[in-house]
């Protein structure tokens, strides 16, 4: 049984070997999508969509024109219910 | 990590006095902005509030024909 | 494998959930300007009136959230009846269980953070589904609607919401500029601002026909020539009607927005030096608005989720009658003006008064409980985002490390720690300060302008900063700096 001084150099390592299983762990789950390194809210802005997801793909310029169509569908019900001059 | 966080949370929670000691020395370390940096501030938010809120104003003007034929 | 987690229950539902695809390049900066600003006036426009709600009926129910309309760019009886309210209440609320470990989900798992936005996706939904039929069965349309009408109503309400989420997811993605619900957001504060100052629409304010403007400094021209009113009540009506904005409130709103201002610039200043090479100090600003508006539309969201339970058990279950033992616990509401909901008792603690003078005779309590938890939680967030939203005190330890920078005179392994003090107070008293500003304008009676503004001047003021970054980065070829002169400077 060698017994080492306490303190010096392993203590040192020691301790900074903990700490970087300290810092390892406190990493391991990132709080979000930006401490993850991939974008995302960041303190002072909130952005919600930022990966591309599974599910109904559509193109962005698809939607500005189905927000337009459903507006004025929406208009045609104001018309339809004006010229039958009752609500349905 | 995570006892001290605590710790500082019930600081700020249960402690209204202390927080706003704190606060209140922070602020008064804070580095204010200057006259002119306070101008150039106001009239880059001002105007992109104006612009924006005056063109989008002027989307909503098309409500008002829209109201009159449809109610 | 790990067990239960909630953000998988949305994978039965993820083929009918429509995503908008990624942008296959980064765009130009022009691109993004044309993205951005259609998507603002589609949004603006989609403000319609409802169809299919009669329209001389009287509502057996008005509008029981007014005070928080504006902070979500939600307008009374339009498509938008609830604005962006529940995409942003419910992306700031799952973002923060995320990051506190309520909701297990890794962010380091490109899976993982696909079903995570999937279910909020999918909450968000829900919410519009349920919000909306809330106020369909409350009355809040007129009672005795048909079977045909309701589904037409929550076509309506139910769509609208569905075009703002994917609108909102635009931006999101890369195709307009930084973050779609506070872009929104802006514009129509920016656009109801402007609209109550100078809006020159006529609004009918009795039976009798006579009309007055939306605008207050329009209104006050107008009152000149009015004929149903002298000149002198015309120009006192002008400042103090209640009914429409006036040029008081209108006056406060300014000042507000000018304080909000003022506020921006705060910061203190850390020095700090590099490693790597000698004599090069700088120095690292703390801003004191570290989180922004964002603690304040936190405070808010909470409100409006109090305020929708309140009005569904109210409506629906106590049927706002004083007698019902719900309303005797949580109060009913009044009719004020015919469009206002207002709630009376332990309700109306939770709500700004309607006016200051009379708030303090009615509900003095209104004025400890409702700055008390606005202050609360807006300070409890700020404090808790900055440590999770990926610019704690933690990760710029990393960053200074990466670039060979360190505090001055601290030890290099204290980076962290040392950070972590001024960061986290300056969050937290941040918030406070914003949330004071907006109590301040609701206490003298603003119904939400004042918070709506803290809000619009605080998230133009993040998107602008990062709109510039943009412009200097990207913007070099673009024709609009030709048009438009030389960029704003900042």
């Amino acid at each position: 049984m060698s017994s080492t001084p306490p303190g010096g150099q392993r203590t040192l390592q020691k301790r900074r070997q903990a700490q970087a299983a300290k810092d390892n762990k406190a990493k391991q789950t990132p709080t979000s999508t930006r401490s993850a390194g991939f974008g995302g809210s960041s303190n002072s802005i909130l952005k919600i969509f930022t990966d591309e997801a599974n599910g109904l793909r559509v193109d962005p310029l698809v939607v500005l024109f189905l927000a337009v169509g459903f507006i004025f569908s929406v208009v045609a019900l104001h018309v339809i219910s004006k010229v039958t001059g009752r609500i349905f | 990590m995570a006892g001290e966080k605590g710790n500082q949370n019930e600081n700020i929670l249960e402690s209204p006095v202390k927080f706003f000691q704190e606060g209140n020395s922070f602020l008064s370390k804070c580095k204010k902005p200057n006259f002119k940096e306070y101008m150039q501030i106001v009239r880059a938010v001002g105007i992109g509030f104006v612009a924006v809120g005056v063109i989008g104003y002027a989307i909503k003007l098309i409500h008002i024909p829209i109201r009159y034929v449809i109610v | 494998m790990a067990g239960f987690r909630l953000i998988d229950t949305v994978k039965p539902f993820l083929p009918f959930l429509p995503e908008v695809e990624l942008p296959y390049e980064k765009l130009q900066f022009d691109d993004k300007v044309l993205y951005t600003v259609f998507i603002g006036l589609i949004y603006l426009f989609a403000q319609l009136p409802l169809a299919g709600i009669e329209k001389d009926i009287v509502p057996t129910i008005n509008d029981p959230i007014y005070f928080l309309r504006g902070a979500f760019a939600a307008e009374p009886r339009s498509l938008l009846e609830f604005g962006i309210f529940p995409i942003f209440s419910t992306g700031l609320i799952m973002q923060l269980l995320a990051g506190l470990k309520v909701i297990k989900v890794n962010f380091k798992l490109q899976k993982d953070r696909e079903l995570f936005q999937s279910f909020t996706k999918l909450m968000i939904f829900v919410q519009y589904f349920i919000f909306a039929n809330v106020f369909i069965l409350a009355g809040y349309y007129g009672t005795g609607l048909t079977i045909f009408q309701i589904a037409v109503l929550n076509f309506q309400l139910v769509g609208a919401g569905v075009v703002a989420t994917l609108l909102v997811e635009i931006i999101d993605k890369g195709f307009g500029f930084t973050s779609g619900p506070m872009v929104i957001n802006t514009i129509a504060i920016a656009t109801n601002t402007i609209a109550d100052i100078i809006g020159v629409s006529q609004i009918k304010i009795d039976d009798e026909g006579h009309t007055e403007a939306q605008g207050a400094l329009i209104n006050l021209v107008q009152g000149f020539r009015a004929k149903h009113k002298t000149i002198l009540g015309s120009i006192v009506s002008a400042f103090n009607r209640d009914y429409l904005p006036n040029l008081t409130t209108a006056v406060i709103v300014l000042i507000i927005g000018a304080v909000v201002c003022y506020f921006q610039n705060f910061r203190v200043e850390l020095p700090i030096r590099s490693t790597r090479a000698r004599a090069s100090n700088t120095v690292y600003p703390v801003r004191l608005l570290n989180v922004a508006s964002l603690s304040l539309s936190f405070s808010y969201s909470l409100l409006f989720y109090i305020h929708m339970t309140a009005f569904a058990l109210l409506t629906l279950v106590g049927k706002n009658d004083p007698s019902n033992i719900v309303c005797k616990i949580l109060g009913h509401y009044e009719n004020v003006n015919n469009i206002l909901a207002v709630p009376t008792f332990p309700l109306s603690m939770f709500a700004p008064p309607r006016s200051f003078f009379g708030g303090l005779v009615q509900a003095p309590l209104s004025f400890v409980v409702f700055p008390a938890f606005i202050i609360v939680t807006g300070v409890w967030f700020a404090y808790k985002w900055q440590g999770i939203s990926g610019q704690s005190a933690r990760d710029l330890a990393v960053d200074f490390k990466e670039q060979g920078l360190t505090l001055a005179g601290r030890r290099e392994q204290n980076v962290a720690k040392e950070l972590d003090k001024p960061i986290s107070l300056a969050s937290a008293t941040g918030a406070a300060v914003l949330a004071a500003i907006a109590i301040a304008g609701e206490l003298l009676g603003l119904k939400g302008k004042a918070t709506s503004m803290v809000i619009g001047i605080c998230g133009g003021f993040s998107l602008l900063e990062l709109i510039t970054l943009d412009y200097q980065q990207n913007g070099s070829g673009s024709s609009l700096s030709q048009v438009l002169g030389a960029p704003t400077n900042m």
